[in-house]
């Protein structure tokens, strides 16, 4: 087994170093165009790069910060929760993903302590952790049956490791619940209408600005059903967000 | 015996009350079928204030109507608010009354006509007659009755000031004046308060206070709101007006002891509309000589604070600019001055607060932040900051200024140290950054956006791994469980291990043609098996077995008769113990079929 998962993780290793190789000069070039003041060109180059499939929090990072120097904020806010997903702990994202937040205009969902805790570790983090747990009360109990004249001394430790498991395990699936059930829309155009019904006739229901962050409710063809953080509902087209997992 | 004495008396008092209720029914159905119907509808009165309710009534007499008829007229709100019955016995004639109440209440004055309305009552088609509302313009009482003392309740409107300036802020006050004779005052409703060339803001009532107004004492109670002024020339405002409930005591009151009155009588309760006096300002534009370049329309009297930072900071990074207004006027609607001018900048929609330190919002600040971007290292400073006012004390208009922010702007790839920057990794959590960090360097570890772990197949497979390992060791368990408690068992499983060792053995002593060692396991493995299955130690067992105990009885004959094979073998071996290799093996043969058929026997 440990031969096993050591061989999976070099070669994943080894792989992300082959990509790192392919994409540092492109990398590089637009850094130094963020770093020459050309904030909407390095942008487009970070999504370039982006486009070729594999993601880095630290390309993600730097995608963000061009476009909030672009001024786009909802882009700069949907990169830098995409790059949290990745980094879930890293400081700078964190402080960049609230700097920006806090120039955002008008109604946006924020997320209530419990969901940010819940957030310090990514979905996989918490799986993984559940996954190690539960794998060790098994051993455990294994053990116990095998070798019953040790079960007064495996009890205590099954008994933590089975609570454990039990906390870890719901998270996870909290956490899974969240990252399927839920979907939040980030606006990422200047300005959006959001609407009574799906449809451009309908009433203006309330207007959303770049960057807010919005629930979605529900999808109709090319529009999503969102709800602001005061409770207000609507409909807005999909073109006009950027939609990510969890809440 | 009581408690029986009690059953039977209430039992009878029962039944009576049966009777006499039926009989009332009884008469009750027939004066109402005796009499003819009739339908009427009247108003408590006839004439209104703008504001007040009037009460209309449709009486149903004798008899009960399929429909109850709704009037409709232009002005007039009717709502049907209930419906009551009342039977009534004059000079022993008994008659049944069903009332059906609205509320009238005018949106309007004027003269107002509701037509007759016709119903169907007890199939007879009856109308009423048409009735007449009046309705008025709430007016304010004269002077002369509010100075005499003879209102009872009334409202008085005060403006500080006759002449103000446009957008100028000000404090109007509405006092609601109570006579000393009403004992409870309440349900008071605003139902206009009218105001041409102002914008009437938040209401806060003061404290109450008390008044001599003529021959009796008020309370007074203040209801303090701010007013601007929202144009030039005259202004008005008012009349306020206003519906309210008051109680006071009723004629029939007058006599008997007072203090006995004030714990046993109820009073007169009555409704009253109110209205206020109108009163007049004038408006003066905001003079035109001297107005500042950056005036955007403030009035009041402020004082200006402005920050900026990091002063030290790469293009494209941000600056924090607040900016702190404070002082007295309408903080709501003030506006930052124009920057579209500052073209090294980027400027992101400012944010703003206001923070009142009084309750009607005259006086406070009112604090914008703003997040700018220099765009190039030609940035040296962010300029002096100005803010212009009018003040309506002094007539005149005000600039604050603020100096200028030195700024050391540096090209975005020098990676300036922020003061963010440079406290890296050591945010504390929750706390709210002050500026943006700069782009990482390093590509960093790549990672693929694909489905969660948990939503893998192989992976969840995989977690059944431990469940089937416990279950295998459970099963484990419980068989070493039940070998240790079955001696038996756990002999047989013993003696079939041994037995199959053994054969293996005697067809190597066979091959090897040692016939002294293959008779003498072949006897042994004979023992063990015997005795296994007779439950009797090896040692005890002898070729006497087979032909004395009961339990081989019922073994098949082949059986029985290979085992005294085998046993006469074994002791002609001892005498006669060369034989060769075909010999020994067909031996064994033998000892398998025998030893099978012993081990196939159910004891």
């Amino acid at each position: 087994m440990i031969k096993l998962s050591t061989i999976i993780l070099t070669a994943v290793a080894l792989a992300g170093k082959f990509f790192a190789a392919d994409v540092a000069p492109d990398f590089s070039a637009a850094n130094k165009l963020y770093a020459a003041g050309k904030f909407s060109d390095a942008a487009g180059a970070y999504e370039k790069i982006l486009q070729k499939g594999a993601v880095s929090p630290a390309l993600l990072f730097n995608y963000g910060n061009a476009e909030f120097k672009s001024g786009h904020l909802g882009n700069a806010i949907a990169a830098f929760r995409r790059a949290e997903l990745f980094a879930p702990r890293d400081s700078e994202i964190r402080a960049n993903l609230a700097f920006v937040r806090n120039q955002v205009q008008g109604a946006t969902v924020r997320q209530d302590i419990w969901q940010r805790w819940l957030g310090s570790f990514t979905l996989n983090e918490w799986t993984i952790f559940a996954a190690m747990t539960f794998w060790v009360t098994f051993i455990l109990l294994v053990t116990k049956q095998i070798r019953p004249a040790r079960a007064a001394k495996l009890k205590g430790a099954i008994w933590i490791f089975a609570a454990l498991t039990i906390f870890s395990g719901t998270i996870a699936g909290v956490q899974t619940a969240h990252y399927f059930s839920r979907q939040t829309a980030v606006v990422v155009s200047a300005e959006a209408t959001v609407r009574s019904g799906p449809f451009d006739d309908a009433q203006n229901a309330f207007a959303v600005h770049d960057g807010a962050e919005l629930s979605v409710l529900d999808r109709r063809e090319d529009w999503l059903q969102v709800a602001d953080g005061a409770g207000k509902t609507g409909w807005l087209p999909a073109k006009q967000v950027e939609v990510l997992p969890g809440a | 015996m009581e408690l029986q004495f009690a059953e039977k008396f209430f039992r009878r008092r029962k039944s009576k009350l049966k009777f006499i209720s039926l009989a009332a029914v009884l008469i009750l159905a027939a004066s109402s079928l005796a009499g003819a119907a009739t339908f009427t509808a009247s108003l408590d009165r006839d004439t209104i204030t703008l504001g007040e309710s009037a009460m209309l009534a449709l009486a149903f007499e004798g008899g009960q109507s399929k429909n109850i008829p709704t009037p409709d007229v232009s002005g007039l709100q009717i709502t049907q608010t209930g419906t009551s019955q009342s039977v009534n016995i004059v000079n022993g004639a008994m008659s049944s009354t069903v009332t059906v109440s609205f509320s009238v209440t005018a949106r309007r004055t004027g003269e107002f006509t509701i037509p007759a309305l016709t119903a169907d009552v007890n199939g007879e088609q009856l109308s009423t007659e048409p009735l007449k509302l009046t309705v008025l313009k709430a007016d304010a009482p004269d002077a002369a009755a509010i100075n005499s003392g003879a209102e009872i309740v009334f409202l008085k409107l005060s403006l500080p000031e006759k002449k103000i300036y446009t957008g100028q802020m000000l404090v109007a006050q509405l006092q609601i004046c109570v006579r000393d004779d009403v004992r409870n005052f309440g349900n008071f409703q605003f139902t206009g308060r009218p105001a041409d060339g102002f914008t009437i803001g938040k209401m806060v009532q003061g404290p109450n206070q008390r008044a001599q107004i003529g021959s009796h004492v008020y309370t007074v109670i203040p209801l303090n709101f701010s007013l601007t002024a929202v144009k030039s020339g005259a202004l008005s405002l008012g009349p306020f007006t206003a519906n309210a409930v008051y109680v006071v005591p009723s004629a029939s009151e007058q006599n008997g002891d007072p203090f006995l009155r004030q714990f046993f009588s109820q009073g007169e309760q009555k409704q009253v509309s109110l209205a206020s006096e109108t009163l007049t300002a004038e408006s003066l534009p905001l003079p035109t000589e001297n107005v500042p370049a950056d005036f955007n329309g403030a009035v009041g009297d402020y004082e200006l604070t402005a920050t900026g930072g990091p002063t030290n900071l790469a293009v494209g990074d941000p600056i924090t600019v607040r900016v702190q207004i404070s002082g007295h006027g309408a903080l709501d609607a003030l506006t930052l001055p124009d920057q579209t001018a500052l073209r090294d900048f980027k400027i992101f929609p400012p944010t703003a607060k206001v923070e009142s330190t009084d309750q009607l919002g005259l006086e406070g600040r009112k604090t914008f932040e703003e997040i700018v971007t220099p765009q190039n290292t030609d940035v040296h400073e962010w300029p002096p900051f100005s803010f212009s006012f009018f003040n309506p004390d002094d007539g005149k208009y005000h600039t604050l200024t603020q100096p200028a922010v030195l700024l050391a702007v540096h090209s975005a790839g020098e990676m300036v140290m922020h003061t963010i920057a440079a406290a890296n990794n050591s945010i504390v959590e929750n706390q709210t950054p002050q500026d943006i960090l700069p782009i990482k360097e390093n590509l960093g570890t790549f990672g693929t956006e694909s489905v969660p772990l948990i939503a893998q197949p192989k992976f969840l497979v995989l977690q059944s791994l431990p469940v089937v390992a416990l279950l295998a060791a459970f099963i484990w368990r419980k068989r070493a469980d039940q070998l240790a408690n079955n001696p038996r068992l756990r002999r047989k499983i013993a003696v079939e291990k041994l037995i199959q060792d053994g054969i293996a053995d005697l067809r190597k002593f066979a091959a090897e043609n040692n016939s002294e060692e293959f008779f003498a396991l072949q006897y042994r493995l004979l023992r063990e098996q015997l005795g296994e299955r007779l439950d009797c130690p090896a040692s005890v067992i002898t070729e006497n077995v087979v032909e004395e105990n009961s339990i081989l009885r019922g073994a098949p004959k082949a059986t029985l008769d290979g085992l005294r094979e085998l046993f006469q073998l074994c002791n002609q071996a001892r005498y006669a113990p060369v034989r060769g290799s075909a010999e020994l093996n067909s031996v064994v043969t033998l000892f398998e079929k025998s030893i099978g058929g012993l081990q196939e026997m159910k004891k």
